[in-house]
């Protein structure tokens, strides 16, 4: 479903890529998580399988089909949610259908449909401005559900709330994906979330970044009515991934503390 | 002695100060009225100018219909022009100079140029009206097209948005705040340059009646254009204020953050 091969990733004259010979593939229905140390670049990859960045080599495919822009069957729901403000939640829910040209009436039939399961049917009418930040998010879900895409990318979606207010969306996140065959490619700086929710994480390392380690998920689904928390599997992984953050974190340290020993030598002119 | 709630409820405090000035105006005008007259004297030429002798209407109807037009006019170009240059790189290079250099030219020193091409009528009315306020709506439509945050940007490409979409539904409504200050400033600069013109080139208009009444010391006559105009420019402003409300619904909520 999605297939990521060989993607590498330079921003302008910095000699060390961002991402360097990055690949992964992910399944139809199945949900990966990408977890890493700040500035490895899961922002900039999501932003390429998006089709918003271009990558400086390598390919991204989805379903098939190669993936060079934004196109209908990808829709990213953004950490700062990046509602139009000038628009209702309703507006806001039925963007990308309006982009689509789907005629206004089906368009909001349609967008509604996603704002009643999100519990949101209530505020269609308001603003970005007057609902709260969990409610924005969950229109912002709801706007790249309405398009119906095939592959759903999340870049910290539920990193801007509280504790509470992200457990449920997880949980609601969780019921969607059941529902659904979609692919979902999830951002995330949270161990804890990136195991409740996953079929597969995939453990960054930086500079450049690159895969380290994936894992498989097997804990039983749903999980979101037992306390998975409580399951061997959970800490066992959730113990595996800390320790080889803290050694990457660590290692990272001593290849900046090289390269500067090196850096006057290097610098562009 | 100002008591605490006076200065919570301020509206008599204004209407005490206004009518304080009036009072000494009044004092002060009538020692010699050929250098500043003094209110009564003014109310009475406001009635003849405006109900006897029928002079000040026709006037200020002519220098309103140079405004309207010409600022139509330059409100749907200025804007057309702001946006292009915003998100259009090449417009943006072949214009910039012309606008960079004419929104510092001071406007009235064409008035003369302007005569010899367009007369000394309604085109020149209409012609000055856009020259005075185009630039100001021009380059605050610009710098709004050019500030859209990068991520709504984004969002809208995410979303396959094309360039025509991009353009209507993220680059302008995210402009209208700007698009509005370039119209505030713009109709208050064009009304200055339509009086200005009126007084320097035309034969009619209100700016011509301000000229015609100095020369001939009329000094509470002349105050009537002048105070008429004030109380204008006001409700310009106003009207503009009104619109940008009626176009920014969102911006009126209430913010619970
Ligand atoms: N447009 C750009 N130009 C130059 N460098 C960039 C650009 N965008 C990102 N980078 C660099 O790429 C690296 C990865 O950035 P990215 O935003 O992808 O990290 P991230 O993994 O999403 O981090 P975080 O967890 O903090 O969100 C960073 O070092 C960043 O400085
Ligand atoms: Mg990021």
């Amino acid at each position: 479903m999605l297939d990521i091969q060989h993607v590498s990733k330079s921003f302008g004259r910095v000699a060390q890529p961002v991402l360097d010979d990055f690949s992964l593939t992910a399944a139809e229905g199945e949900f990966v998580s990408l977890i890493g140390p700040s500035g490895c670049g899961k922002t900039t990859l999501l932003r390429i399988v998006a089709g918003l960045l271009p990558a400086t080599s390598g390919d991204v495919t989805v379903a098939g089909v190669p993936s060079v822009g934004p196109s209908r069957d990808k829709a990213v729901v953004f950490q700062h949610f990046n509602l139009f403000p000038w628009r209702t939640t309703l507006a806001n829910a039925a963007y990308g259908l309006e982009i689509q040209n789907v005629p206004k009436q089906e368009r909001e039939e349609r967008a509604m449909r996603w704002l009643r399961m999100l519990g949101l049917e209530k505020y269609a009418h308001h603003y970005p401005g007057e609902i709260s930040g969990g409610m924005r998010q969950r229109v912002g879900i709801a706007r790249a559900l309405a398009i119906e895409p095939k592959l759903l990318l999340m870049d910290e979606p539920f990193g801007a709330l509280d504790a509470l207010t992200r457990e449920h969306l997880q949980g609601e996140l969780q019921k969607i994906a059941e529902q659904t065959s979609l692919t979902i490619l999830f951002v995330t700086h949270s161990i804890d979330e990136a195991v409740y929710l996953s079929d597969r994480i995939v453990v960054m390392g930086t500079h450049p970044g690159r895969i380290i380690r994936e894992f498989a998920v097997d804990l039983r689904r749903p999980r979101y009515d037992y306390n998975f928390r409580a399951e061997p599997e959970y800490a066992q992984i959730r113990g595996e991934i800390w320790g080889m953050l803290e050694r990457e974190l660590a290692e990272d340290e001593e290849r900046s503390d090289a390269a500067e020993d090196t850096t006057p030598m290097e610098t562009p002119a | 002695m100002i008591s605490a709630r006076t200065l919570r409820d301020p509206t008599m405090l204004r209407i005490g100060s206004v009518v304080a000035v009036l009072v000494l105006w009044e004092v002060l005008g009538r020692l010699d009225p050929i250098v500043a007259s003094y209110p009564t004297a003014i109310v009475a030429a406001f009635v003849e100018l405006a109900f006897v002798d029928n002079t000040l209407w026709p006037a200020f109807a002519t220098t309103l219909q140079g405004l309207v037009v010409g600022f139509a006019i330059s409100s749907v170009l200025g804007v057309a022009i702001g946006f292009a240059m915003g998100r259009i790189r090449l417009v943006d290079l072949i214009l910039d100079p012309y606008v960079s250099a004419l929104y510092a030219t001071p406007r009235i020193a064409l008035v003369p140029l302007l005569v010899l091409w367009v007369g000394i009528d309604f085109e020149l009315r209409v012609t000055i009206v856009v020259l005075s306020s185009i630039f100001p709506i021009i380059i605050n439509t610009y710098i709004g097209a050019k500030s859209v945050d990068r991520e709504l940007l984004d969002t809208g490409r995410a979303f396959a948005a094309n360039g025509w979409q991009m353009l209507t539904t993220v680059v302008v409504p995210a402009s209208i705040p700007y698009l509005f200050a370039g119209l505030r400033i713009g109709v208050a600069r064009a009304l200055v340059g339509i009086i200005v013109a009126e007084m320097t080139a035309a034969v009619t208009g209100t700016g011509q009646l301000i000229i015609q009444y100095g020369r001939f010391f009329q000094t509470d006559k002349l105050f009537v254009p002048v105070i008429i105009l004030g109380l204008f420019s006001i409700v310009l402003a106003e009207v503009v204020y009104f619109l940008q409300r009626r176009a920014t619904p969102w911006a009126n909520v209430e913010r619970i953050r």
